[in-house]
């Protein structure tokens, strides 16, 4: 079913984008609750760490799992100058330059690491972030946070409340998606890409492997910062319990179940995961069990993702039929179907 | 003096550490995968205890067999659901389910068993023998006894008898040791479980230490479990044991430099530090 959804989209490609950013323009008037809206300002927030990772983990097939210091950094960046008197627009992108520069630093061991080793820096990192955050008070407030972030001024307007808060979000949503989408599908892209296959391969011929991957990480870095930096006026107070390592895995969950490596993966994962939660509000702490058990079914039944294709080769049952195939032509069989 | 008694504080936590990474490095080495779902199964350890301790009263030695034996039969649980259908997939799929069971487990047990914090029992009344000023605790010198103890056992086990050789075998080359008739999927899982077991042990050993279970404890302890592990050379039992030491005296003398906030900096900081220098870590072979 959801092959042939795809191939609807693929068809149709401008009236659904059309539509579909005509739709998320007029949403704010359709809902009138400021509570429903959060959660859709949420999701947004989501779309844009998890479209972050993803160019991360799906695009160049480094292991992130320490996403979340990324988004702490972009969070801080614009608490702290914010409170200097800093212009809120200026700080979205200056705490986006300054999680990049510090994904460079986080790339540069991460130039001669792989897989397991890598992953364990990125989530050393993330921890040292956290637990710097923490113990750094005369920075960062400490155990106590930062409170009363100021929200940027919107047409004249303070946007405090969601449903002005809303088109910001939307705004470098938007931003962020078509950029990826850009440079996905430039030289960058298929270079990442190539490396993502089979780095030896890249490297022979003629992909400059350490220059592509720092790429990477700052362009991955840039946008998890941008998320954080959105979040942090939104919600007017940040403490670093908000940046643990179970939300970084909160985020690569929503990557993974939306599908690695696709663009619309993120966006979906973070919608099905962010609606999962919201609907099981009830259930209270049971409410992570549904979460756990969704990941693991995810993993059972569907490993490439929601909207990643069958025909990859994380999906076991196309391996498998795939060998079927083989086996069958080899014997000089028919084809299985 | 203050550093001396810091540095045996350093090295019975980093005993602790060690028997957990060696537990971790069983795993690694038998089933091959990265799992998050370890400081869970610690966490099930230690509270194991703490209700064994409730129903039959102080007694440490059955407290820790109690403690194994739960250990690995949720390593049997975890082995069915994260690794046995993804042992040939792509590595991603059985880590995304680690974590998924992490999650899993860490909030049923703060369903089941509430999420504050709970007191063990004091061990040996809290009495320690002093050298000069120093002052080591009895429950101090058992612990590093029992962790000791355990991976002479484990190195025995694993050298000496039949089921440890197939152990080896199969967490250097899988194929290989199909071909020779060795049963994988079950020493997969055997080597799981004791893997599991060691972590339940040191899970007892370490809220038995600090006198506290937690639901969430397992998180910290999971990722030191990791990191000494992976300091150590992925899968080196020996070298797991001398990291996770390292990673123990390292923060114990950091604390005694600076602030206790700041315990867990030092070990990430060290593990950074090495992975830059050594990628392969302190005891791995090059071009791993």
């Amino acid at each position: 079913m959801i092959d042939r959804i795809k191939k609807l989209y693929t068809d149709n490609k401008t009236i659904f984008l059309i539509a579909g950013l005509a739709a998320m323009i007029a949403l704010p008037f359709l809902i009138v609750k400021g509570s429903v809206m959060s959660i859709i300002v949420k999701i947004l927030f989501y779309v844009i760490l998890a479209s972050s990772l993803n160019i991360i983990n799906g695009y160049s097939g480094q292991f992130n799992i320490g996403h979340a210091g990324f988004v702490l950094i972009g969070a801080y960046t614009l608490a702290i100058l914010a409170n200097f008197g800093w212009p809120i627009w200026v700080l979205y992108i200056v705490a986006g330059i300054v999680t990049a520069i510090i994904g460079f630093l986080v790339a540069l061991p991460t130039l001669r690491l792989r897989g397991i080793y890598l992953a364990l820096v990125t989530l050393g990192f993330s921890e040292i972030m956290r637990l710097v955050a923490l113990n750094w008070t005369a920075l960062t407030g400490g155990p106590m946070g930062i409170k009363g972030i100021p929200s940027p001024w919107f047409f004249g307007l303070r946007s405090t409340a969601p449903h002005n808060y809303y088109y910001i979000v939307l705004f470098f949503v938007v931003i962020c998606l078509f950029t990826s989408y850009r440079v996905i599908n430039s030289k960058v892209g298929r270079a990442w890409m190539s490396i993502r296959e089979d780095d030896h391969a890249a490297m022979s011929l003629g992909v400059d492997i350490r220059k592509y991957k720092s790429i990477n990480f700052m362009f991955g870095a840039f946008w998890a910062g941008v998320g954080g930096a959105l979040m942090a006026p939104f919600y007017k107070f940040i403490d670093s319990s908000m940046f643990t390592l179970d939300e970084g895995f909160n985020i690569l969950s929503m990557v993974i179940i939306g599908g690695q490596g696709t663009l619309v993966g993120p966006v979906v994962g973070s919608v099905v995961v962010n609606l999962t939660t919201e609907i099981f509000r009830f259930a209270d702490e049971a409410r992570l069990l549904v979460y756990a058990v969704l990941i693991i079914s995810m993993m059972w039944l569907r490993p490439q993702g929601l909207a990643g294709t069958s025909k990859s080769v994380i999906a076991n049952r196309s391996i498998r039929k795939s060998k079927q195939v083989l086996l069958s032509k080899l014997s000089g069989k028919k084809e299985v179907k | 003096m203050y550093f001396l008694e810091q540095l045996i504080n350093g090295i019975c936590q980093g005993s602790i550490y060690a028997l957990m990474a060696i537990g971790y490095a069983v795993i690694y080495g038998v089933v091959g995968l990265v799992t998050f779902t370890y400081g869970e199964i610690i966490m099930m350890g230690s509270f194991s205890a703490f209700y064994y301790f409730i129903a039959f009263g102080n007694n440490l030695w059955m407290a820790l067999i109690a403690g194994f034996i739960t250990a690995a039969l949720v390593g049997v649980v975890v082995h069915k659901v994260c690794y046995q259908r993804f042992l040939d997939a792509p590595r991603y799929i059985s880590l995304i389910c680690t974590i998924g069971m992490s999650m899993f487990l860490k909030n049923l047990a703060t369903i089941l068993f509430g999420s504050e914090m709970k007191g063990m029992p004091t061990f040996f009344g809290g009495k320690f023998i002093s050298i000069g000023t120093i002052r080591v605790g009895y429950l101090q010198l058992i612990i590093i006894a029992v962790v000791i103890i355990l991976t002479v056992l484990l190195t025995i086990y694993l050298k000496k008898t039949r089921m440890g050789m197939r152990l080896r075998a199969v967490s250097q080359d899988k194929k290989a040791a199909a071909l020779v008739g060795i049963n994988v999927k079950t020493t997969t899982l055997i080597g799981n479980c004791i893997g599991c077991g060691l972590g339940g042990v040191a899970g007892i050993l370490l809220g038995v230490y600090y006198n506290s279970v937690l639901p969430t404890m397992g998180g910290m302890a999971g990722l030191k479990a990791f990191s000494a592990m992976v300091l150590g050379g992925l899968g080196s039992i020996v070298g797991s044991a001398i990291s996770g030491v390292i990673i123990g005296v390292v923060e114990n003398l950091g604390i005694a430099l600076t602030s206790s906030g700041l315990r867990d900096v030092f070990a990430f900081v060290l593990l950074v530090l090495i992975l830059f220098i050594r990628p392969q870590g302190l005891f791995g072979k090059k071009g791993n």
